[in-house]
């Protein structure tokens, strides 16, 4: 089976018209594509890196609140000042573009315009038509991070081919290595978001990257979503790349170990590791052997004390935070916890935080515990 | 339980009440004569009309009914309209023609014909265009354009991408949407500049600003450029209305800038400050406009729009301010499309913010009203065969009138194309003075088309569906927590696509696309008025002079500013001083560093 077709979508900056693309998402998921979502309010810069990043076939836009045609040019222009000419630009703006500005885009190198009344059909139609073909040989890369970003491809679509791509050689990496996991909605995306604000604002000249993980819906694509709420994310000094697990089960993707593995000897200070949202079972990133620390992210409301007995994870992480600890169960939740973690008697910690409060102390306080890890290793 | 919780049991109550009234009019021989007697008082007081035919009408039609038991259903259940509940109407009279001939027309079954001298009052016009383009200068040309043959002047603003998300004209990769879609303000100069040569103290002018994120910000731009032009004088006097919606932002149209809770506290800010400086000023429209144009169904755009309102009225409540003084100050702004729920939207949420805020918040009369301007619905129509979109805004509009709904725009035919032209903005306004003026639907007598089998059933569904979106809503912990679950915005979204899905496998006819199909293309010409790179350039360099003439000062009102922030207390007064020395993306960007940039959900 070929390997699914990677295309970014998103919304031009200054509007925040996002109907049509979430359904077009969707439609795109429903015929296995699968979909690196980065939101509205998007700038060239932000989409262009990302593109790049997440080494995509095509990028679509969606753009409903006019100067389309300066915006698309500048997509395009941005593509091939990098040197990613390869990945293709098309999008829509239901009525509001004319037939005259999707031939002033064109002429700029847009590929594609979809008019008002194209039926979704036809826009997956041609989307895996053009975007589908398998890759011709690639031109050499022009900057590192393009360079790692085709790596990755190649190891994803080898690892798809069931071939072995063994190339970790994780004696040689420079990186720490931190992995999050936890159930669904317990807030990890936003905590790591917080993470990298105070990591950008505290290493003027820091990089680290990011693995971030969601499931492939079964027999389909995959929304890849993340980047659209990391907004402190989104920037040159943070390589951001997002996985489909592809149908293997645990939160992570068939290809993540050899992924991990090349990022974390790929010059960044920090290498974060999110899974998707899990179950009860055990820490999915323990076997790789290449995760320094390891952070499960609860949420407060998991249910009766007797469910927490069921959770592996407890056992195993190095770094328990209880999200969302504004929330009215929170102090049952850290006491409950607390009680479970001593059963253990492993230097565990435990740390309240409220990641989507702005300038929170508990963040600071799990930033700091990563960073001093960091440097009682070195 | 939070209010919503109590909403809830409210309306439940009232139901409840409405039943026992019925009851007891049948019950307690006294009780059922006097609603008789007062129900025969109120038919001898109706006035008469006559039609340009001849016929003779009565100026409020009411049910044919004389038996106590359903009297006492009509009077508490529904209202007269004007009177609590309001279902029929917050007023007691609406586009009627002024009267004339002053008659009973019970008594004698046949009116007398007596001419008034007296001129029927002028009322104000029923005109607001939304209008909105390049540089402020630009607009203030096309508002005195607009408003040259009209005695009373509502100028109605719309703002280009840039300033609804709170960012400088100067800021990255936005020059190109510079004046795009709206005008361009940047500071109060530009403020100063797009309400050039109007009277901004004048009973006879308002100003309605549609913006929501940076709002306050905006608000303190209005009110510091009256303040340069007509003196320290002029703020209680000013009149308008800004959207300042930050609820539905979040759940449909995504113009957020600041995190949730420190928005609603600036928007709060400004409450407080309006509400006691600026009587006349609305500082909030609740809007369910951009709610349904999401995609949402009837039914949650008019459950989540009251739920909105209801949680303003609470934390405006919680700082203190006398419901009786925010309340009135409150308006409300729907989308009508043809849904059968629209037949009786309106009148249903007019229905439960009247029990709402009398029974959980105390209000008194005025702060009951539901005051609602209605937008015909810009998703209902689309670019295939474009002229049916006459059609489907003609059928919208027949329906926000028959909710009485207090104003109306109807949207243009040639919409899903582009900006309106000007044949077009015609024939939409045409289409509301033929229903209005020409027909004789609305104009000779209330309650005209109130009160049919299908409408009467048709409340009661959509009442107890909205009711139900209350329980989940507060079953989520109230409208915040339900916000922040992102329940509006997917359930929004499930409906949206829900409806693609519809018109894709057919079992929504849209006439043209999906059913009767020609496969022609009828799209008119369109010439659009693009912001030039010259102007666009020109803003940049005002904006690059502001910043150098005032360096040093902004940087204090700025300091003072986010002390102020830091602090917690109300930074509306502390804003007034900053707009006169900061851009707005300065504000927004200083503000940001210290409560947080809002972070997109998906």
């Amino acid at each position: 089976m070929p390997a699914p077709i990677r295309i970014l979508t998103a919304v031009p900056i200054c509007d925040g018209h996002d109907s049509a693309i979430n359904t077009i998402n969707l439609e795109f998921i429903r015929h296995g594509i699968e979909v690196i979502y980065l939101g509205y309010h998007r700038s060239v810069g932000d989409i262009v890196r990302a593109a790049i990043q997440e080494d995509v076939r095509a990028i679509g836009v969606s753009s409903y609140n006019g100067g389309h045609v300066e915006f698309f040019g500048e997509v395009v222009d941005l593509l091939r000042q990098r040197g990613a000419s390869d990945i293709k630009v098309f999008g829509g703006g239901g009525g509001t573009i004319t037939q005259d500005d999707a031939v002033a885009m064109k002429r700029k190198g847009v590929d594609k315009i979809f008019f008002a009344g194209t039926s979704l059909e036809e826009m997956t139609d041609y989307a895996r038509a053009h975007y589908g073909k398998p890759r011709k040989k690639r031109a050499r890369a022009k900057t590192p991070d393009m360079e790692l970003a085709h790596k990755l491809t190649e190891i994803e679509d080898a690892v798809g081919k069931g071939k072995k791509h063994r190339r970790s050689n994780i004696e040689h990496r420079i990186s720490k290595v931190v992995g999050f996991t936890g159930p669904g909605g317990a807030g990890k995306t936003t905590l790591i978001d917080e993470l990298v604000l105070r990591f950008l604002n505290q290493n003027p000249k820091g990089r680290m990257a990011i693995l971030s993980h969601d499931p492939s819906v079964v027999g389909e694509g995959a929304l890849l979503g993340d980047r659209a709420t990391m907004i402190n994310s989104q920037d040159d000094r943070v390589f951001m790349r997002s996985m489909a697990t592809r149908g293997q089960a645990g939160g992570l993707s068939p290809a993540t170990h050899d992924c991990l593995a090349l990022l974390a000897q790929s010059n960044f200070d920090y290498v974060i590791i999110e899974t998707v949202g899990t179950g009860q079972e055990a820490m999915p990133f323990r076997r790789n052997g290449i995760v320094d620390l390891t952070v499960l992210v609860m949420n407060p409301d998991y249910g009766s004390r007797l469910q927490l007995q069921k959770i592996v994870m407890l056992d195993l992480a190095d770094v328990v935070v209880v999200n969302k600890s504004d929330l009215q169960r929170a102090r049952t939740a850290h006491t409950e916890i607390e009680q479970r973690l001593e059963q253990n008697r492993r230097d565990q910690r435990l740390i309240d935080t409220v990641a989507k409060r702005h300038r929170d102390p508990g963040v600071d306080r799990l930033f700091a515990l990563i960073s001093n890890q960091q440097e009682a290793n070195k | 339980m939070s209010k919503l919780g109590q909403v809830v049991e409210s309306v439940e109550k009232y139901n409840k009440f409405v039943l026992d009234q019925v009851k007891r009019a049948r019950s307690d021989e006294k009780f059922g004569r006097d609603l008789l007697g007062r129900w025969n008082d109120i038919k001898a007081k109706i006035p008469a009309t006559r039609t340009p035919t001849g016929l003779a009408l009565p100026r409020l039609a009411l049910p044919e009914i004389d038996e106590p038991g359903e009297i006492a259903r009509y009077l508490f259940g529904e209202g007269l309209p004007g009177e609590f509940p309001f279902l029929n109407g917050a007023y007691r009279e609406m586009y009627l023609e002024p009267v004339r001939e002053v008659e009973s027309f019970e008594k004698n079954g046949e009116p007398k014909t007596g001419k008034s001298d007296k001129k029927p009052p002028q009322a104000e016009e029923p005109t607001r265009l939304f209008s909105g383009l390049m540089l402020a200068e630009d607009t203030n040309e096309r508002f005195h354009y607009l408003t040259q043959h009209q005695r009373t002047h509502r100028l109605s603003t719309a703002f280009d991408g840039p300033t609804l998300y709170g960012m400088d004209s100067d800021a990255d990769g936005v020059f190109g949407k510079i004046g795009e879609g709206g005008v361009a303000i940047d500071t109060v100069e530009d403020m100063m500049r797009l309400y050039d040569g109007f009277d901004l103290g004048s009973p006879n002018f308002s100003a309605s600003m549609t913006i929501s994120g940076p709002a306050p910000i905006i608000m303190a731009m209005y009110i510091a450029a009256a303040k340069r032009r007509f003196g320290q004088k002029v703020v209680s006097k000013l009149r308008g209305t800004i959207q300042a919606d930050i609820f539905k932002e979040v759940q449909a149209q995504n113009e957020t800038i600041f995190p949730i809770e420190p928005s609603l506290r600036f928007l709060t800010d400004m409450v407080e400050f309006t509400t006691r400086e600026m009587p006349r000023w609305y500082p909030i429209s609740i809007s369910g406009y951009h709610i349904g144009e999401a995609g949402s169904t009837p039914v949650q755009q008019a459950a989540y729009t009251l739920s909105n309102g209801f949680a303003y009225a609470e934390m405006f409540a919680a700082r203190r301010i006398p419901v009786d003084q925010f309340g009135p100050r409150l308006s409300f702004f729907l989308d009508c499309g043809l849904d059968a729920e629209y037949i009786a939207l309106a009148r249903v949420s007019r229905r439960i913010w009247a029990i709402g805020m009398r029974d959980v918040f105390g209000a008194g009369p005025r702060a009951q009203l539901y005051k609602l301007h209605t937008q015909t619905s810009g998703r209902s129509l689309i670019a295939a065969e474009f002229k049916n979109n006459l059609t489907r805004t003609a059928a919208e509009l027949m329906l926000a009138y028959m909710n009485a709904t207090n104003s109306c725009h109807s949207n243009s035919a040639d919409e899903p194309f582009t900006t309106p032209s000007e044949e077009w903005i015609r024939l939409a306004a045409h289409g509301q003075a033929i229903l209005l003026e020409e027909s004789g639907i609305f104009k000779h007598t209330m309650n005209m088309l109130s009160g049919s089998p299908g409408m009467k059933a048709v409340e009661r569904a959509v009442e107890a569906a909205i009711l139900d979106e209350f329980r989940e809503i507060e079953r989520l912990g109230g409208v915040l927590a339900a916000v922040e679950d992102r329940y509006q915005r997917s359930q929004i979204q499930n409906a949206a696509h829900r409806y693609e899905q519809q018109i894709y496998d057919g079992t929504r006819p849209i006439i043209g696309l999906n059913k009767y199909r020609n496969g022609e293309d009828d799209a008119p010409e369109i010439k659009l008025a693009r912001t030039p790179r010259k102007k666009q350039q020109l803003q940049v360099d005002r904006l690059a002079k502001f910043k150098k003439q005032n360096a040093e000062k902004a940087k204090r009102a700025l300091d003072k500013l986010a002390d102020v922030v830091e602090r917690g207390g109300n930074c509306f007064p502390t804003l007034l001083e900053a707009v006169e020395v900061c851009s707005l993306g300065q504000i927004t960007g200083r503000l940001q560093e210290v409560v947080g940039r809002f972070r997109p959900m998906v």
